[in-house]
Order: C-alpha cells, then structure tokens, then sequence
C-alpha cells in the first residue's frame, strides 16, 4: 500500500523522466533536421550547441554577465538590508504588524513589474532603474517573512527563556533568531529569486546592456540560434546561482 | 520628578488618550493615516524638490486622468490588456486543474511528471519571452500565451498537491460505508481538492498580471507598451503614472477578488 | 459460542506489514481468534502497536490479512460490507466540506439507501446523539466530542448490526470521554448492536463492555478475556463501585508488562536525578 514503494516504481518513475525529457530533445531535433521547420522559428539544436560553445570559449558574455550580476548583487543587498530591518523593527510589536503586514501584502499582489517605466524615467535605461526594480521586487518577500518569522515566534520559548533569566541579547541569540531563521531565509530565498529574475526581466523590456537586453538584440536581429545559446546560459547561470544559495543556505543552518 | 510639571502631563494624557486608544484599537485606520502620510510626502517632494519633468504629484495625476482617458487609444490598450489577462487566467485555470488533477490522481503520475513541473516552473522564464512575441506575434495572443505559461504551474501544483494531500481516513471511511470509486472521486477528492484550486487560482492570478504585463511592456510597438514608450521619451510623468496606476489598480481589483473567492470557498478548512 | 451466535467469527488472522526481511517490516497480528456474540460490546485492549486497530480494520473489510478469514454473520469478509458494519474512526473522519446533515445524508448515499428515506433517518440519528441543534453546522465549528457525537450518528444512520469503533474518543479530554461513554452505554441499551471498541484507556474498557480482550505487546495476540458481568444502560455511580476497580486492576495487572515490554527502547528512569551530587563533590 502506500507504505511500500517498491524500488521498481522509483526507477519505473525516473525511465519515465529521462523518457520525457529525451523525447523533447528528440522531437526538437528531428522537427529542425527532418521535419524542417524554419530555422527563424526554431533552431536546429546542434547548430544552438555550437553557439553556446562559441559564447562561452570567445569570453563575449563577460560583459552582459557582469553587468547583470552587479545590478543583481546591488538590488539584493539592498532588499535584504531594507526588508531585514524593516521587518525586524515592525516584528517587535503586534500593533505594527497589524498596521504593516497588510499594506506589504497587498502591494507584493500587485505585478511591481509596472513601476518599471516610473523607474526608467526617473532614473534612466542604465543599471540604477534595474536595481532599483529588483531591490523593489526582492523587498516585500523579506520583509514579509522577517516580519512573520520574528513575529511568530512561540511564547511558549520566549516566556521559558525568561523564566530562567534570559536577557534582551540572550533572548534575541538563542531564542527568536533560531526560531526565526527558517522562515528568515526561506524570504531571502524568494527575494533572491525574484529580484535575479526582474533584473533578467527588466533588461529584457527596456535595457542598454545585460544579458537580457542581449537576448532582446539577438531576437531583433533574427540569430536564433545564439539566442537559443543565450537563454541556455542564463538558465544555467540562473541554476549556479540558486545551487550556491542552497549551500550558503545549508552552511548558515549547521553553523 | 512627580513634582515638576504634573499639570502639564496629566493635561497632555487626558486630550490624547482617547484618541490614541481608538488608533490602538482600529490598526487598519493607522493603516490609512501611514498611506496618507506617504502620500503626502511625494506631494510635497514632487511639487518642491524634484524635477517635475520625471515626476509628477499624486494630485495632479489624479487630476488629469481624464486627459489620460482621452489620449487616443490609451482606453482601448487597457481594454485589451483587461481581455489579455481574462483569456489568460481562463486558459491558465483550465489547462492549470487539467493537468494538475491528472498528475495528483494517480500516485505514479505524481511521482513522474512532478519533478519536471517543479523543474519547468522554476526555469527563468522571461528569458523566452521574445520567442513568444516572434512566434505569436505582437498582438494579443503573445501576451495571452506568456499569461498562461505564467499562470498555469502554481494551479497545477496547488491542485496536485489538494488532490495528494487528502487525509487517507475520509477515503477510507467512505470506502467503508460502501462508496464507488466515482463516488470516492466525486464526493471526496474533488470537494478536497477545491480549497486547493483557489488557492492556485490566487497564485495563478498574480502570475497571469505578472505574464501579460511583461510581455505588454516588452512589445513598445503596440498596447500598454508603445504608451509607457511614448510618455517616458516625452517626459510625461503625469500620464505615465496615471497609466501605471489604472494598471495597479487593476491588478489589485482581480488579486482581491479571487482572493475572496479563495476565502469563500475554502471556509471549511477554518 | 456456535457459529449462529456470533456476529463475528475471526479465525487465526495474522497480518504483516512489508515483507519478511525489509526494513519496515512489522507483524502487527498474530494467530489471533476470536468470537464476538450478537448484541455484546466487545472491548480490544492493549499496548501501542499491537494490533488491535489492525484487526478491527480487519474485521471491517477495509485490510486484508495475510492470513486467516473473518466471517460476519455467517459471510466471509473480502472487502467493506456497508450494509453488515459501520465504522467510527478516531479522528474526525466527516468530510470537513459537508455539514453535518450532509455528512450523514452521504454516508447513506454510499450505503445505497433511497433518496427518499435519507433526511428522515439523519434526523432520528442526529436525535439519538443530542445534536439536532447542530445539523447545519460544519465539522470545523464543532468541539472535538461533538465532532464524534456526529460520526457516531452517521454511523448509526445506517442501520447495520454491527458497529466497529477505533478510539472513538481517543483525542477527547478526560470528562467529554466519560459522558459520551455514558450516552453510548445507554444508545447500546436500545439498540441491541453488536459493538467491537477498540480503546486506550482502562477505565473506558470496563465500564463499557461485556467483554475485554486483552491483547499482548506486538506480535500482538489475545492474552485474555474478561467479562464484564454488569447490565446496560451503566450508570456512572459504576464507576466507583467496587466490581469496577477490581476489573480495572486486573487488566492493569495483565497489560503492565505488555506495556512494557512495548516501550522497551525506552530506558526505564531508575536513576532519580541527584542534585547533591555537586556538594559532595566539594566536600571530596
């Protein structure tokens, strides 16, 4: 029943995976070199495969990926600075939790995509309307769940920690940070993705350079083929960057 | 220190007291004291310290949103981002619970096809978007079409996950008062599963708003994109914000209501 | 007991989780035989994981043993029989999303009872367990006590012989246990159903059945079985009777070393914490 799960089903399940995944890579491949569908709509995959090489071996993305990660670096600095001590200052009382958490809550609802022409006229197509986008869209996550990790923690602990004398720093080291921290980073975790991803994003709708922008030029300019290699490296980029999060991450919790 | 001014504070605690009692009581009317406070601080900034090329008050926006209005073609772009986003949210809905109920139905399907969801959801994206505008065009189908792959995998999950999630003991003691498995799926999985299909509806929502509006603003050649285009190369914060804010405030009208239809209808888990 | 006695016959049933030589692999059950007489109310007692819900979800048609049968009423059981036995689990198992009228209408719905007969039969049930006040209610505004109140109405909706109750009152607290065994032992009185009641607690065993079964720690197997020999409706005046403590310290008498043995991976607390251990020190 559902206790027992038997091994052949675990690798039944994962055949069934690889299957899928190969399957569209196979479709892929014989739609562009059988089927010949036009190569404006899809590339042919090897053709893709030797541009991502090309990119990677010329060194032309150094610069897109520099930009991108320095205004992704600083609009995530600047959430987490913001949303960190935002929301610990509101945690600390239950009446600015009912005055706050609401008001954070309805805004992170609204797409904060939309500020982004606000954004690019005040401050112009360069890195600062970028950042400041991310450091927008990467604040409400964590100052959100700062705010309820802080705010939740049980009285149960707080009222044991006092009883046996704890004092303000104590109590703040060894009872509400530990209790907090799960859903602390679980925020900056969110945080760190969104803001990664408006960045991308808002490179991608109005930018100068970056590897969004970059993407944008080459489907302007019909090289679908490096476009394809492009948004393999940006997902790969994008999945170096969430494997090290995950063992900060990891590190921060057994330290 | 009693004996200093004891006229003065005992004065000062008697006209503020009530008064600060109400706000202690009535936190949503401190709410909107703070988004009043704010409000007015961007007045005040924008009509004495910055540059009204790039910024306009609050007040004036909100004055000349007839202007806004009677810009030709601003209405009819916010009509069609509106039926851009009500297509997609269908579609979104539909594809969303179709799969997502096919996946949580059976154990191996879960196992199978969910690593791949989670996999497919958690790709960036706004990397694809223009492929999206090449192959569907810059009129409204792109934009539905990035609406509902926005959309579609947080209803997936939720109503995998509602269909998964259901406690072995309500299908157990159906079974034992003689239930067919129709009936099972009729009367116990799927009322489970529908607090859970709210839910994504919710998450689905912001997804779709996210999905359109990227790709409206990624098109400046057409629809919400060429008027944000238009108004920021012609510094015309006013309209500019105006636009944004009929924007927001539709975002926020549909985010409240499928959020009340998630209230509504997930009572019972109360 | 002849077969045309007993309302429920179970034969040598055995039942393993996993199989022999898995990690998970547990024998919950073994040889266990048993006869349950019409119209008694049967009490299954013992340590954690013996298995005695493993057999009453035997008996109920709902696990299959590895090996052994139940017959009930005379037929073999292969899977649920709605129309021969009712269940009430230990949770709530109403479905959170029906009020409590709809959850007993449903109940007979699965069972197969006509459209037409359903409102009035949840009526009669609903008064039975005092809660016609409540039929609108959902389950979730409900306390726990009458939570079960209402699955026992369900359960008694449909009208079978037999009922068999898993810790019906396992999450209750302590008072709300003890007046809603009153209103069952008086409810058994009326009705004359055959009741298996499967239970933690002691005093709950003895002043509800006829009979106790005792089960040792797991392979769980029946070590005894004591009657009861006091009339329906019991009053709670029972409770402090002498009769009562006697029975209850019997069966604390035969389960004590079942229980221990079940919880042997727990170290006993033998050693009492010695908090002059730190003077003494000094004083060396």
């Amino acid at each position: 029943m559902n206790s027992r799960e038997p091994l052949a089903i675990r690798i039944a399940s994962r055949g069934v995976q690889a299957f899928f995944l190969l399957g569209l890579l196979l479709v892929w491949f014989v739609a562009t070199n059988v089927w010949h569908i036009s190569t404006i709509l899809l590339p042919n995959p090897l053709n893709v495969w030797q541009q991502l090489i090309d990119v990677v071996r010329s060194g032309e993305f150094v610069g897109d990926l520099r930009i991108t990660l320095t205004e992704f670096a600083s609009a995530f600095t600047i959430a987490v600075a913001l949303g960190v001590t935002v929301g610990y200052s509101i945690s600390r009382s239950r009446y600015l939790i009912k005055v706050f958490e609401p008001l954070f809550s309805a805004i992170y609802a609204i797409p904060i995509i939309l500020f982004l022409p606000l954004y690019v006229m005040i401050w112009g197509l360069g890195p600062p309307s970028k950042i400041a986008l991310g450091a927008t869209i990467g604040f409400f996550p964590i100052v959100l769940n700062t705010i309820s990790g802080f705010g939740s923690v049980d009285r149960t602990l707080t009222s044991a920690a006092r009883s046996m004398g704890a004092s303000d720093m104590q109590m703040f080291w060894h009872v509400l940070l530990p209790a907090a921290l799960p859903i602390v980073l679980a925020g900056l975790r969110m945080g760190f993705t969104v803001a990664l991803l408006s960045v991308i994003g808002s490179e991608t709708i109005a930018a100068l350079a970056g590897l969004g922008h970059r993407i944008v030029n080459l489907a302007e300019n019909m090289e679908m083929a490096r476009m394809f290699a492009y948004i393999v490296f940006v997902v790969a980029i994008v999945a170096v960057l969430n494997v090290a999060l995950t063992m900060i991450e990891a590190y921060a919790r057994w330290q | 220190m009693a004996v200093t001014h004891p006229h003065a504070r005992t004065a000062i605690v008697r006209t503020e007291a009530p008064l600060k009692r109400w706000f202690l009581r009535h936190p949503g009317a401190m709410r909107g004291l703070v988004i009043a406070l704010l409000l007015l601080i961007w007045e005040f900034a924008a009509r004495f310290l910055l540059d009204s090329d790039f910024i306009s008050p609050p007040s004036v926006v909100l004055m000349s949103l007839g202007t806004l209005f009677a810009t030709p073609g601003v209405p009819k772009a916010l009509g069609l981002a509106l039926y851009e986003i009500a297509i997609g949210f269908a579609l979104a809905a539909v594809i969303g619970a179709g799969i997502g109920l096919a996946v949580g139905l059976s154990r191996f399907a879960h196992r199978s096809f969910m690593p791949i969801i989670l996999l497919l959801y958690g790709l960036p994206q706004v990397t694809i978007l223009p492929i999206f505008v090449l192959l569907f065009g810059i009129g409204a189908a792109s934009k539905i079409a990035f609406g509902v792959s926005h959309g579609m995998f947080p209803i997936m999950i939720s109503v995998a996950a509602g269909v998964q999630k259901i406690n072995p003991v309500l299908r157990t003691s159906a079974r034992s008062m003689g239930a067919s498995r129709a009936q099972i799926l009729y009367h116990v999985i799927f009322p489970h599963a529908v607090p859970s299909f709210f839910t994504g509806l919710r998450l689905g929502m912001t997804g779709v708003l996210l999905g359109v509006l990227l790709a409206e603003l990624y098109v400046s050649t057409a629809g919400i994109g060429f008027f944000t285009s238009l108004f920021t190369q012609n510094l015309e914060p006013t309209r500019l914000i105006g636009l944004v804010a009929m924007l927001a405030v539709i975002a926020v009208v549909l985010n409240e209501i499928v959020r009340r239809a998630e209230l509504h209808y997930g009572r019972w888990r109360a | 007991m002849t077969a045309a006695e007993a309302a429920i016959r179970i034969c040598d049933v055995s039942h393993q989780f996993g199989e022999i030589g898995q990690a998970r692999h547990v024998q919950a059950l073994k040889d266990t035989s048993l006869d349950i007489a019409r119209g008694e109310l049967h009490c299954l007692i013992g340590p954690s994981g013996c298995g005695k819900s493993t057999l009453l979800s035997v008996i109920g048609g709902l696990t299959k043993p590895t090996t052994g049968s139940v017959t009930v009423s005379g037929k073999p059981v292969r899977g649920p029989m709605p129309h021969d036995i009712a269940y009430v689990f230990q949770e709530s198992a109403l479905f959170p999303w029906n009020t409590v009228l709809e959850n007993i209408v449903l109940g007979m719905k699965f069972q197969g009872v006509p459209k037409a007969k359903r409102r009035d039969r949840a009526r009669r049930a609903l008064e039975a367990v005092g809660l016609e006040a409540f039929a609108q209610h959902f389950p979730g505004q409900l306390s726990g006590g009458m939570r079960q109140r209402a699955a026992l109405a369900r359960a008694l909706s449909l009208e079978t012989d037999i009922l068999l109750m898993d810790e019906p009152f396992g999450a209750l607290d302590e008072q709300t246990r003890m007046v809603l065994g009153e209103d069952l032992s008086v409810l058994l009185s009326r009705s004359h159903k055959t009741i298996v009641f499967v239970t933690h607690s002691l005093g709950e065993a003895v002043f509800l059945a006829d009979r106790v079964a005792v089960f040792s720690a797991r392979p769980g197997t029946i070590k005894q079985i004591i009657a009861v020999d006091e009339p329906h409706p019991r009053k709670p005046s029972f409770m402090t009777a002498l009769k009562f403590h006697a029975l209850r310290d019997q069966l604390y008498g035969l389960l004590h070393d079942e229980i221990r043995k079940s919880i042997a991976e727990t170290a006993p607390l033998r050693r009492r914490y010695d908090d002059t251990a730190e003077k003494n020190e000094g004083v060396a």
